[in-house]
């Protein structure tokens, strides 16, 4: 299936995705999904387009926001990076894991390294900081400065 | 599922045969894992947040050090994303020089994994064998790019050192030395039934299976999965090049093994390939310091599978974000599947044959204390040579296959 | 010195036992250290042989940057070693925490957690490199005088 294909049938079946989607370059495509939307396109382009490999998910503090973005490919060709926009002040987002298993390590990640939540998760290590990791700390965070913490670290 | 009623015992953080601190939770009912679950994060070093706050070419003499044994491939992964937000366009020639470099660290790689599997499973001599082989890799890497590891090769815009006509001459001849010995290698991997014993069976993880959980790289390739980021979705020169995707349906280690084999001819031919085809031209474009705002995902085939990389520019000298996720977090959990209802005897082999490269994966140090509850505490030497006694008794025994190797060579 | 003061230090000289842990490293430096003991470079004609527990090894060689967290994992290891024992800090990182002293969770170099009796510079430190610090370290054992402390009986 090619990028515009997909693009096609994306704005087609999501009426809310028109102006959404944009092809970047050949194997490329990137999709401002709305939150409240994004169980439902993810489903849809996981089981009716075949997008069946979750690659990564990359959180990220966006100063105002925060967005997330899951990167899943078809067949190892296209990759389709789905983006949503979380809130600052109560971030949270439901896990995809029971469409694509290999979401765990990825979505611990973004709890411990950027303090979004993730539900439906079942219980488990976390990864990649340690359990004595401070609550509330966030590394991946904007405001959060690497040297306090290393001072914290060293006058303890 | 842990169960009560199971012995559990936690491997690790310290364990000489893996080199890298990573800690295992097994469960055994007799001689059978029943269930597994795997602790990451030993290796968390905070490369992600340091990238923030440096600079594009900081930020990549950090990103080579990611993995020591697939630095090349992190670090091309990394220029490529921010060339593409740039649009710089790096000259043939640069790429060509990439995928020489691409390719000489996969054959290093692979003969690395061999030495290590033969190790795992009491295969000693093999260990000395391909790791003196793969010396003659190391070698042209050095030569190539003046370092054995962390080669330095690549800037924003291209590579820093050329080829010389002589350069050229010794990396074929190398070649040439070390396709003989593979093919050593291969047949020994046919034929030897303490091997076949050793390896067919074990770690079984079905096309379904490696599937549902995303494997990649040569553990992907074993159970059918032919995907490979050289071919569907091409980088540096690769679509010039002429090569086969390996991939077999044997899901298991020997099929594993089979995989990185074969791929280490293609490679080969692929470095052959691109010392004939390397055009002519400047390595190198000048690439502007501040990188215009935009986004890019760059994958690349790593050794050990599909590597990401994400980079989000704001038009500033330092990136707004770099996400890095490489091959063995998408392949380690499979390990619990392939290790479900198998003996702890085969541990070690199973574990190793994914290539696990836990620095690749945990970029931030951490490190938890064996399990507080338990008392038995056991380090990997221990499972590694019970493995190796309790196939002993079973009549594996890599002895005479040791004292045979060693006449040859 | 006595007579098996002597003994002891020429046979450790002669055959030290060596623990390689990584602390977190990149591998480059770890896998230059198992190339030092592969037939091209031999390290075992000096003696050295790698050993799987500290109980056995007289030389501890560390690759990686030390974090808070593994500092008492580095530490345990060290007290269960018996003296005399060395510390050999292996590549840049070791050293001084190199490319990422400055990162969160990185303390800096082992000696900022033992003390170290060998600095093996190099990114990574090459075979040939720690070949040289190995054999640097047993020559100054020779020339040092012993401390009077009882060596625990070996027990393997």
């Amino acid at each position: 299936m090619s990028e515009e294909k997909i693009k096609q049938e994306l704005e087609d079946k999501f009426v809310y995705l028109k102006d959404a989607v944009t092809i970047q370059r050949k194997g490329r495509i990137f999709v401002q999904v709305p939150l409240s939307k994004f169980e439902e396109v993810f489903v849809y382009a996981v089981k009716q387009m075949h997008f069946l490999a979750l690659s990564a998910i990359t959180g990220s503090d966006r100063v105002e926001y925060f967005e997330v973005i899951y990167h899943l490919n078809q067949e190892g060709k296209i990759l389709l990076n789905l983006c949503v926009s979380l809130n600052k002040e109560d971030p949270q987002v439901k896990s995809v894991i029971a469409y694509c298993p290999s979401a765990d390590i990825y979505e611990r990640e973004l709890m411990d390294l950027l303090g979004i939540k993730v539900s439906g998760l079942a219980q488990g290590h976390r990864y990649p900081l340690t359990d004595d990791w401070p609550k509330g700390e966030y590394p991946l965070r904007k405001d959060w400065k690497a040297h306090t913490h290393h001072e914290e670290a060293q006058n303890a | 599922m842990h169960e009560s009623g199971d012995v559990k015992i936690p491997i690790g953080p310290q364990h000489p045969a893996l080199k890298e601190p990573e800690s295992f939770l097994i469960s055994l009912r007799g001689e059978k894992i029943t269930a597994s679950s795997v602790r990451l994060g030993y290796n968390h070093r905070g490369i992600e947040k340091a990238c923030e706050e440096r600079t594009y070419t900081q930020g990549l003499y950090l990103i080579e050090r990611i993995c020591g044994i697939c630095s090349h491939s992190h670090s091309t992964c990394f220029v490529q994303a921010i060339e593409e937000i740039a649009g710089i366009l790096v000259p043939g020639r640069a790429k060509y020089l990439r995928t020489l470099i691409a390719e000489l660290e996969r054959i290093h790689s692979h003969l690395l994994w061999l030495g290590v599997a033969g190790h795992e499973i009491g295969f000693d001599t093999l260990l000395m064998y391909t790791w003196r082989d793969r010396e003659v890799v190391m070698d042209l890497l050095a030569t190539l790019t003046g370092n054995r590891v962390n080669y330095g090769i690549n800037t924003i815009g291209g590579v820093r050192r050329d080829i010389s006509l002589k350069q050229k001459e010794d990396v074929l001849k190398g070649i040439d030395i070390l396709e003989e010995r593979t093919k050593y290698y291969i047949e020994l991997a046919k034929n030897e039934t303490t091997l076949l014993k050793r390896l067919q069976g074990v770690g079984v993880l079905s096309h379904e299976d490696a599937k549902k959980l995303d494997a990649v790289g040569p553990t992907g390739r074993a159970s059918g999965i032919a995907r490979d980021v050289r071919k569907d979705d091409p980088y540096a020169s690769y679509a010039e090049l002429d090569f086969k995707v390996i991939s077999v349906n044997n899901c298991d280690v020997y099929g594993r093994t089979l995989v990185r084999l074969g791929e280490l001819m293609e490679s080969f031919s692929l470095v052959r390939q691109v010392i004939r085809k390397i055009p002519d031209g400047p390595i190198l474009v000048k690439a502007p310091r501040k990188i215009p705002a935009g986004q890019a995902v760059s994958r690349y085939e790593a050794p050990r599978g599909e590597d990401l990389h994400y980079v989000r520019a704001n038009g500033t000298e330092k990136p707004d974000r770099v996400k890095v996720r490489a091959p063995t977090l998408a392949n380690i959990q499979s390990v619990s599947k392939m290790l479900e209802d198998r003996y702890l005897a085969d541990m070690p082999i199973v574990i190793a044959a994914i290539d696990p490269c836990f620095s690749c994966t945990d970029r931030l140090i951490s490190i938890r204390d064996t399990h507080k509850n338990e008392k038995n505490t056991v380090v990997w030497e221990t499972i590694r040579l019970k493995g190796i006694a309790w196939y002993k008794d079973r009549g594996v025994d890599f002895t005479a296959l040791n004292k045979k190797l060693t006449k040859l060579f | 010195m006595s007579i098996i003061s002597k003994i002891i230090n020429w046979s450790r000289r002669k055959s030290p036992w060596v623990l390689h842990f990584n602390t977190g490293a990149c591998n480059a430096c770890d896998i230059e250290i198992i190339a030092a003991l592969t037939p091209r470079y031999d390290l075992e004609r000096f003696g050295v042989v790698l050993k799987a527990t500290p109980r056995h090894a007289d030389i501890l060689l560390c690759s990686g940057p030390v974090t808070k967290q593994i500092q008492s994992r580095l530490l345990r290891i060290y007290e269960q070693m018996s003296e005399p024992k060395f510390v050999v800090a292996v590549g840049t990182c070791a050293c001084s925490g190199g490319v990422f002293n400055g990162c969160y969770n990185v303390c800096g170099g082992i000696d900022s957690v033992l003390p170290v009796s060998a600095y093996i510079p190099g990114c990574p430190a090459s075979p040939k490199a720690i070949i040289d610090g190995v054999v640097k370290l047993l020559q100054s054992l020779e020339e040092k005088p012993k401390s009077n402390k009882n060596r625990e009986a070996t027990d393997e």
